[in-house]
């Protein structure tokens, strides 16, 4: 009985080691490479560069070499995504979308005078979808700097019917844009203090700016009247503070409202070239 | 004997657990910890350190004197970072004292219109609306404009 109950412990003490029947080579390159693909998917680009970067030292593979620089530019760095780009061979089949997605990443690094030049360098001359698609970005390169715009007909031209309506009202914006100005701000708070502001759109600010200056000048005047000099002349210093300040303001505000205004357009630029995918091609390497 | 050798069986399992499940090797202790909100309040800055001139020591007084007499008295009640005196003594040293007073009295008025505050300034971390003096400069180089829909992390 104590034997039978001896062996049965040193059997599952022993078990454990033997459970493991499949015996796994987790570096095999199929092992990697399906590990990596897991990565990717996951959106884990980062450990999935170092994954397949592992497997391109084995053997160099243009759908990995593309797949990083994908996870690159997944990961906003946009000078590895571009050089991954730009290590794929011409015979690749990724060629073609490799070099659109080169054109993306030097456009999203936002030094767009190097955009042009590479756009330049490596579209013009061709007559395809994807230097069309890349003529696309180059034009609206122009609406992020304030370089001189081409004519509206030649900006619109890359574009689709169903396109133009939309970028066209980006170049009207860019050509005239609704900003307020400052100097206009300045002298109508000058002339009705916080008129400035309520130009600028600052409704409330100028109302308040308004009543506060009033009430001191009131409050001055009030005193003058009264015979008490002292108390007036400090309502009056203060009352010259908030008018010199709103006036001020007003200029100031001005040019906020210009930078948010900036700040508008730029961000609704990025989420339509964002929607369009940059004018790249959508993979899809998880389905 | 049987019963020893459950025991035995029961517990053997145990060691190696007990051995690998410390993942950590430093010794668990007490901390100290503070719920207080840090806050710009607890933390002025008297000094005149960084003030070089006339007008800046002038600015300083004055808002030390404030700091002094009135607002550790009064306690945290500015919705803005910086706070107001805060920027008065901030625009005064990255412009000059006559543009800082300018700045400091719209400011002012700005704090005094209580409406559309939330909508109009983005948010600190602590709850304070974030209204640099970066902003109103009059140099748009310097001008970074963050929507009132952000939270910034740090002041």
């Amino acid at each position: 009985m104590n034997i039978a109950l001896l062996l049965s412990i040193i059997l599952l003490l022993i078990s454990p080691h033997y459970s493991q029947t499949e015996n796994l080579d987790f570096n095999s390159p199929a092992n990697i490479r399906l590990f990596a693909d897991h990565l990717y998917c996951e959106k884990d680009y980062l450990r999935a560069i170092l994954e397949y970067d592992r497997l391109l030292e084995m053997q160099m593979n243009d759908t990995l070499l593309y797949k990083t620089g994908l996870s690159y530019s997944y990961m906003y760095d946009y000078p590895s995504a571009a050089q991954r780009f730009d290590l794929i061979p011409p015979s690749s089949p990724f060629i073609n979308q490799s070099r659109i997605e080169w054109l993306k990443a030097k456009f999203l690094f936002g030094d767009y005078p190097k955009f042009k030049l590479a756009y330049v360098n490596q579209f013009v001359g061709e007559n395809n979808k994807y230097q069309s698609e890349g003529q696309k970005l180059f034009n609206f390169s122009y609406l992020f700097t304030d370089e001189p715009l081409p004519s509206k007909e030649e900006f619109l031209s890359p574009f689709e019917i169903n396109e133009k309506e939309k970028v066209s009202s980006f170049y009207d914006w860019k050509v005239d844009p609704p900003y307020k100005s400052s100097t206009v701000a300045g002298i109508m708070s000058a002339i009705i203090p916080g008129s400035g502001k309520v130009y600028v759109g600052e409704v409330s600010d100028g109302i308040v700016a308004f009543l506060v200056t009033g009430i001191f000048v009131f409050l001055a005047y009030d005193n003058f009247q009264a015979g008490h000099t002292t108390r007036a002349w400090i309502f009056t210093g203060a009352a010259a503070l908030f008018y010199g300040g709103n006036i001020y303001g007003s200029v100031a505000a001005a040019q906020v409202h210009n930078a948010k205004i900036t700040f508008e357009f730029n961000e609704s630029l990025n989420i339509y070239l964002k929607k369009n995918n940059y004018y790249s091609p959508a993979y899809d390497f998880c389905k | 004997m049987i019963r020893r050798i459950k025991i035995l069986t029961l517990l053997f399992p145990l060691f190696p657990l007990s051995i690998y499940s410390q993942t950590d090797w430093v010794k668990w202790e007490k901390t100290n910890f503070d719920y207080r909100k840090s806050s710009e309040y607890r933390q002025r800055d008297y000094s005149y350190d960084n003030d070089t001139t006339a007008a800046q020591y002038v600015v300083k007084t004055t808002a030390n004197a404030y700091w002094y007499f009135v607002s550790d008295l009064d306690g945290d009640n500015c919705p803005f970072r910086p706070s107001c005196s805060a920027f008065f003594v901030e625009s005064s040293k990255q412009t000059n004292i006559f543009q800082g007073t300018l700045m400091f009295f719209d400011r002012f008025t700005r704090d005094i219109n209580i409406y559309k505050r939330h909508k109009h300034y983005p948010h600190i971390k602590d709850g304070y609306l974030y209204d640099p003096v970066s902003l109103y400069t009059l140099d748009e180089s310097k001008i970074n404009y963050i929507p009132p829909s952000a939270i910034i992390e740090q002041q």
